[in-house]
């Protein structure tokens, strides 16, 4: 017989934050600088420098490793891919490409009758992103990116192109198209105590000498010393509210024994990404809220996005050196950026150029060919390590209110039910994606590719579930992230945006938190 | 080895333990194969059948410890698994059975084609059934979709012949690792 535990009490803290990814730990350090009491809560375990193995294979530690995600439709969102596992989440093993969002990003539905409006326009996010340029450093050549929307200009100067880079902008020249440094939150220079990139490629295996600006090294680290606490292992199942259902009073979560919290705070903010903010919110349905948390409307979970993304690849006479340079890429092409609307595609694109390659792993050069095996692999293998160039295609996704996180039947070992994933793209999405493709193996051409090839489809980054907006009918939080239906309930991050735009989203989501973060910590007591 | 690199290890997953005359010896997967040690999941036949289909579809994967990779991250927790598997929508309480599943419906295409084991076949006849997994879903195949299951194998078998320092020695890519890992795998 086992007598019955009580859950412990503890002060309230003056803000709780649910994950420690690019999201939390921006929005913890700005309280946590500000004198707030913090609790981060991170379901992962802890991750220092020193975990960041350079190696594909030990890399999936960082990948996502929680309750599981079924997922459907013609373009997963790559849930376990995607998302991140342990201290600094999925901004942990980001590649750190950092475009700003464009002007005609803003207001999709009014400019172009698609998609949803942003509760703002690109003005209003601006100041925000030149503070977190300035704050964690960014590297490109502002005026080489002629497309690039007003801002400060960047930092240091762009990191250098490298062999394939050089082969690849070649291409990009012959058919009158450019090739700009691409902007990363990479060093170039030492910046602020933080060391410069040596161009070896493992940005997905994180970055263990702190060149690239994940959260270990920023952010995370900048509210642990303003004094934030950071919990690993506290896996939230419930944000609990008061009597009139209309302010949250604080979390439940397990700890790594499977010992069950109870904490409380002045406001909650939710970061622990696209469809885990959206799981907890409707798992945490009450009587006063049947429906989930903020779900009177039946919004939460909708408007679900990925960028619809596909590499081109081909063998070059020259040597390109692939193992050379960031695994974002060494440049960036928004040639097209401004025109949405194309015949029956719809969208902005980009290509990110010259990505570092390694040998395995899903996007590794095995598995760029995996109709080669057996001896002819081999040789595969030796031409393409020294000859190989990629480039990325990363498109602009729509947002669909059938395109949704739901909860599933089954539960976790807590009693929390799975969250699904369904992700469907229209035949606008898939012309957009089509004519991209055909773009790149034209480039690749030009550049003297001989038989490039595409890979298939992918989805890359994770948007949308909890859209900000205007209007309560319309979204699930206001334009600070604060839920429509609850006084001191935020979401922060990716799940926030309306659209998806189709640029790399963690730059934005940095901005928009600091933009968020600047107004709650007015309306904390 | 220190004593704190050693928990790092068996903490990881990614490391084999012996006791021999009272002394814990940590293998790699390699190294294990080659002192012939027990497997923890997969039985003596699926290893075999493991080996001779990845040795076909990547030359190498036998020698560099495939059959002791896959048995060895299978038994591991779902956060410390180093499997690729983890990022294809398959949830971890489906990855023996994605493994066996495959390797049994494999087992059964040869005997069916062949009247052999994978293990007994003619370098041409398992190239031949590498290209049926591949390309199509054979007749009788009940485990994982055979084109996914290839795409799986093969992703294994790429990261133990051509993942490490010595992989990518033997393909002329520096390795160039900013923290070298204590281990392969």
């Amino acid at each position: 017989m086992t007598a019955v535990q009580p859950i412990p009490v503890e002060d309230p803290f003056d803000l709780l934050v649910v994950g420690s990814g690019a999201a939390g730990s921006v929005m913890a350090a700005q309280a946590a600088r500000a004198g707030k009491r913090v609790l981060i809560l991170e379901a992962g375990p802890a991750r220092e420098l020193s975990d960041l193995v350079s190696s594909q294979i030990w890399a999936r530690r960082l990948k996502w490793s929680g309750a599981p995600v079924v997922e459907e439709g013609n373009l997963n969102i790559g849930h376990a891919f995607n998302s991140g596992w342990g201290s600094g989440g999925a901004a942990k093993h980001q590649y750190a490409v950092w475009p700003r969002l464009h002007e005609n990003d803003f207001k999709t539905q009014t400019q172009y009758g698609k998609g949803i409006d942003w509760p703002f326009e690109y003005q209003d996010l601006q100041p925000y992103y030149d503070k977190i340029q300035a704050e964690v450093g960014l590297s490109g050549d502002a005026e080489a990116e002629k497309w690039r929307p007003p801002g400060e200009k960047y930092p240091m100067p762009p990191t250098p192109v490298f062999a394939q880079g050089r082969v690849i902008e070649k291409g990009f020249q012959a058919l009158n198209m450019s090739a700009a440094p691409i902007p990363l939150a990479i060093n170039s220079v030492p910046y602020k105590g933080r060391k410069a990139c040596l161009y070896d490629g493992w940005c997905d295996a994180g970055c263990p000498i702190g060149a690239l600006a994940n959260p270990l090294v920023t952010y995370l680290a900048w509210a642990r010393e303003a004094g934030a606490e950071l919990r690993n292992q506290a896996l939230v199942t419930r944000v609990i509210h008061d009597a009139s259902g209309r302010k949250v009073t604080g979390v439940e979560y397990y700890d790594a024994a499977g010992k069950q919290h109870r904490v409380h705070g002045k406001a909650v903010v939710l970061a622990a990404f696209c469809v885990q903010n959206a799981r907890l919110l409707l798992a945490s349905a009450s009587d006063k809220h049947p429906r989930g948390l903020a779900n009177s409307n039946d919004l939460v979970g909708r408007f679900l996005m990925t960028h619809p993304a596909n590499s081109v690849y081909g063998l070059f006479a020259d040597e390109t050196l692939p193992y050379q340079g960031p695994t974002g890429g060494q440049l960036i092409n928004h040639d097209h950026y401004k025109e949405k609307l194309k015949g029956r595609a719809f969208g902005s694109y980009q290509w990110l150029i010259a990505n570092a390659l390694k040998p395995n792993d899903l996007l590794g050069i095995a598995n760029t060919r995996p109709d080669i095996y057996g001896p002819a692999l081999q040789e595969f293998m030796r031409k393409a390590a020294a000859h190989m160039g990629a480039m990325v295609f990363v498109g602009e996704d729509l947002p669909l209110a059938e395109n949704r996180v739901t909860l599933s039947d089954k539960r976790d070992q807590y009693g929390v039910p799975l969250a699904k994933a369904t992700h469907n793209i229209t035949a606008a999405t898939e012309a957009l994606c089509e004519a991209a493709v055909a773009e790149g193996l034209a480039i690749f051409k030009a550049a003297g590719a001989a038989e490039p090839w595409a890979g298939p489809r992918f989805g890359m980054h994770i948007l949308g579930g909890t859209i900000m907006g205007s209007s309560p009918e319309k979204s699930v939080t206001d334009s600070y992230g604060r839920c429509h239906e609850l006084d001191n309930l935020y979401v922060a991050g990716s799940g926030l945006f309306p659209t998806s735009g189709a640029v790399n989203p963690t730059f934005t989501i940095h901005a928009l938190t600091l933009r968020s973060a600047d107004h709650i910590l007015k309306n904390i007591p | 080895m220190d004593k704190d690199r050693r928990q790092f290890l068996r903490n990881s997953g990614i490391v084999l333990s012996i006791a021999v005359a009272g002394e814990v010896l940590l293998l790699s997967p390699a190294q294990a194969r080659a002192a012939g040690l027990p497997l923890q999941l997969l039985s003596a036949q699926e290893a075999a059948t493991l080996e001779a289909i990845t040795e076909a579809v990547v030359p190498g994967a036998r020698k560099a410890g495939i059959s002791q990779y896959i048995d060895k991250q299978l038994a591991a927790s779902h956060e410390e698994s180093l499997l690729m598997l983890k990022y294809l929508g398959v949830p971890q309480s489906d990855f023996l059975s994605f493994y066996q599943g495959g390797l049994r419906s494999a087992a059964a295409l040869a005997h069916s084609r062949f009247g052999k084991n994978w293990s007994e076949l003619a370098s041409s006849e398992a190239a031949s059934l590498v290209t049926a997994i591949a390309g199509t879903q054979p007749e009788g195949w009940d485990g994982p979709p055979a084109a996914f299951f290839f795409f799986v194998i093969r992703s294994d078998a790429s990261d133990v012949v051509y993942g490490t320092e010595e992989g990518y020695a033997a393909i002329g890519m520096p390795y160039m690792a900013h923290i070298a890992p204590p281990e392969p795998w």
